[in-house]
C-alpha cells in the first residue's frame, strides 16, 4: 500500500503537470503558426515588391487658367477696331499632358506624351531611348528636335514662369528621325551634345514653314543639333549654339530645290545672390529659306520674297528663396520681352514685340499659380496685293494660371 | 551647284562634330574637384537649371531611377551626375 502510494504520488504530480502545461503548449504552438504564416505572407510581399529591371510610371502635368484679352487692330487711315474676349483654358494655354515612362532596363528607356490642348488630342513625344555609353544616348521615334532651350526644356506650364510662350520658337518642332545626345565632363566645365536626323520642314505654297510628319515630302533629311558649354563647375551658366538644315520642298513641285538654314544661340543663368535666386534665360532663332517665287494669291501674279524670319526672347525672374518668410519665398517675379519678326512682303509679314510681367506662387516645388500681364505690338508688313492685311495690332491680355506637374 | 555646297559644308560640320564628339567621350574626364561634389551638390545645382529642386519624397525609390534617366535626356546630365542625384534623392 506505501509502495502504491509512492508510485501514484509523482505519477498524479507528473499528470497534473500535463495538464497544467498542455493549454500553454497549445498556446505556444498556435503562436508559432501564426508567426510562420505572417513571415511568409511578408516573404511574398517582398517578392511581389522587388524592384526588377523593368518599371512603368505616369508623370505628366496640367495647366488651366483664365484670360481675358482686349485686341485692337487699326488698319491704314482707319479708327481701331476692338475686340475682347474672356476665356477658360484657352487653347493656347490649357494643357493636359500626362507623360508615360516605361524603364525596360537600365539601358533602355520609352517615352509617350499624349497631350490635349483643348481642341486636339496630340502627341508631344514618343520615343524610345537606349543609353550606350555614359555619355551617349541613342534616341529613335518622335521627339523634340534639338534647337535652343525653349521648345525641349522651358515650355511646360509648371516650368515656364510666365503663362504663355515666347512667339516664333515653334520651329522646328517635334519630328520622325533618330537622334543622338550626352553630357560630358571637361575638367571643371561640362559640355553637352544633342544632334538628330529627322523627316524635316515642309514648305507651304504661302512660303511658311510645317513638319513634315511621318509621311515625308521629300527625300531629303533635316540635320539638327545643339551644342552647349558650362564653363563653372556649379553648372551655373549655359551657353549654347544651334543649327539646322533641311530641304523643305514637296518633291515634284515648283519648290523642290527649296532648302532651309536655321541659326540658334541660347543662354541659361541660375545663381543664388543670397537670398535672391536670379533666374536669366534667353534664346535667339533665324530662319532662312532659299529663294524661291511663291504662286500669286487670288489671280495675283506669281511673286517673291525674302523668306527670312526671327525669333528671340529675353528672360528674368527673382525669387527670394533665402529669406525666413514662409510666404515671401515662394513668391517669383517674371519679366521677359519677346520680338518675332516675319518676312516683309509675304503674306504673312509683320514685326513684333512683347512684354510680359508675372507674379507666380509656388504653392510647392511643381505646383504654381502665375499671374502675367502681357502686351504685344506687331506691324504688319504683308504683301496687300497678295491678300495680306496691313495694320497694326496691339493686344493686351491678363492671364491667371495653375499649373502642376504630377 | 551653291546649295550643294551648302548641303556639303553642313554635312562635313555635322561628321565632324559627331567625330570630335566620340573621340571627347573617350578622352574627357572630370576633375576631382566635380568628382567629389555630392549628390545633394548636384541636385541643387543641376536641378534648378531648368526648374525648382524636387523633393526627395515626391517619388518612390524606383520612380527616381526611371525620371533619372528620363531627366539626362532632357538635361544632358552626364552618366555621375545622375547616378549621384538619383542616389541622393532615394535617401
Amino acid at each position: 500500500m506505501k509502495l502504491l502510494r509512492i508510485l501514484i504520488c509523482p505519477l498524479t504530480s507528473v499528470l497534473g503537470l500535463m495538464a497544467a502545461i498542455s493549454p500553454a503548449y497549445a498556446q505556444q504552438t498556435a503562436a508559432d503558426s501564426a508567426l510562420q504564416d505572417r513571415i511568409t505572407a511578408l516573404e511574398q510581399q517582398v517578392a511581389d515588391q522587388k524592384p526588377g529591371e523593368s518599371h512603368f510610371m505616369v508623370a505628366g502635368l496640367t495647366t488651366f487658367g483664365y484670360v481675358t484679352n482686349k485686341t485692337t487692330f487699326t488698319g491704314p487711315g482707319a479708327a481701331g477696331q476692338i475686340m475682347r474676349t474672356n476665356s477658360f483654358g484657352d487653347a493656347d494655354h490649357y494643357e493636359l499632358s500626362p507623360m508615360l515612362l516605361w524603364r525596360h532596363s537600365n539601358n533602355l528607356l520609352v517615352e509617350f506624351e499624349p497631350s490635349f490642348d483643348g481642341n486636339t488630342l496630340g502627341v508631344n513625344w514618343a520615343n524610345v531611348t537606349y543609353f550606350a555609353a555614359p555619355a551617349l544616348q541613342v534616341r529613335a521615334g518622335y521627339f523634340v528636335v534639338p534647337f535652343g532651350i525653349y521648345n525641349k526644356r522651358l515650355a511646360a506650364g509648371w516650368i515656364d514662369k510666365l503663362a504663355g510662350d515666347p512667339n516664333g520658337f515653334d520651329s522646328p518642332g517635334t519630328d520622325f528621325g533618330i537622334g543622338f545626345s550626352g553630357g560630358v565632363p571637361l575638367g571643371d566645365m561640362k559640355w553637352s551634345y544633342d544632334v538628330s536626323l529627322t523627316n524635316g520642314l515642309q514648305l507651304l505654297p504661302d512660303g511658311e514653314l510645317q513638319n513634315a510628319g511621318i509621311a515625308d515630302n521629300n527625300k531629303g533629311k533635316m540635320i539638327s543639333g545643339r551644342f552647349s558649354l558650362l564653363p563653372f563647375s556649379n553648372s551655373c551658366l549655359e551657353i549654347g549654339v544651334s543649327g539646322a538644315h533641311s530641304n523643305a520642298g514637296d518633291a515634284g513641285s515648283n519648290f523642290t530645290s527649296a532648302s532651309v538654314n536655321m541659326y540658334g544661340a541660347d543662354i541659361n543663368f541660375v545663381k543664388s545672390f543670397d537670398p535672391i535666386l536670379v533666374n536669366v534665360k534667353g534664346q535667339y532663332n533665324r530662319i532662312e529659306v532659299s529663294g524661291q517665287t511663291y504662286p500669286g494669291q487670288n489671280g495675283a501674279p506669281d511673286y517673291t520674297f525674302s523668306n527670312v524670319s526671327s525669333a528671340a526672347f529675353a528672360q528674368i525672374s527673382l525669387r527670394p528663396t533665402g529669406v525666413d518668410d514662409k510666404f515671401l519665398k515662394n513668391v517669383e517675379l517674371a519679366y521677359r520681352y519677346s520680338s518675332y519678326n516675319t518676312p516683309a512682303n509675304s503674306t504673312w509679314g509683320a514685326n513684333s514685340h512683347q512684354n510680359d510681367f508675372g507674379v507666380d506662387y509656388w504653392l510647392s516645388w511643381r505646383t504654381v499659380l502665375k499671374f502675367t500681364y502681357s502686351l504685344s505690338h506687331a506691324v504688319s508688313t504683308a504683301n496687300a496685293d497678295q491678300g495680306g492685311t496691313p495694320g497694326i495690332t496691339d493686344v493686351s491680355a491678363v492671364y491667371l494660371q495653375f499649373s502642376v506637374e504630377f | 551647284m551653291k546649295r550643294k555646297n551648302i548641303k556639303t559644308k553642313a554635312w562635313i560640320a555635322i561628321a565632324s562634330a559627331f567625330i570630335v564628339s566620340l573621340i571627347v567621350l573617350n578622352g574627357c574626364v572630370e576633375s576631382k574637384k566635380i568628382a567629389d561634389k555630392s549628390g545633394a551638390q548636384l541636385w541643387a545645382e543641376n536641378c534648378q537649371r531648368c526648374h525648382n529642386t524636387p523633393s526627395p519624397a515626391s517619388f518612390s525609390h524606383g520612380q527616381w531611377v526611371t525620371i533619372g534617366m528620363h531627366m539626362q535626356t532632357r538635361a544632358q546630365l552626364t552618366a555621375k551626375e545622375r547616378d549621384k542625384i538619383v542616389a541622393f534623392l532615394q535617401q
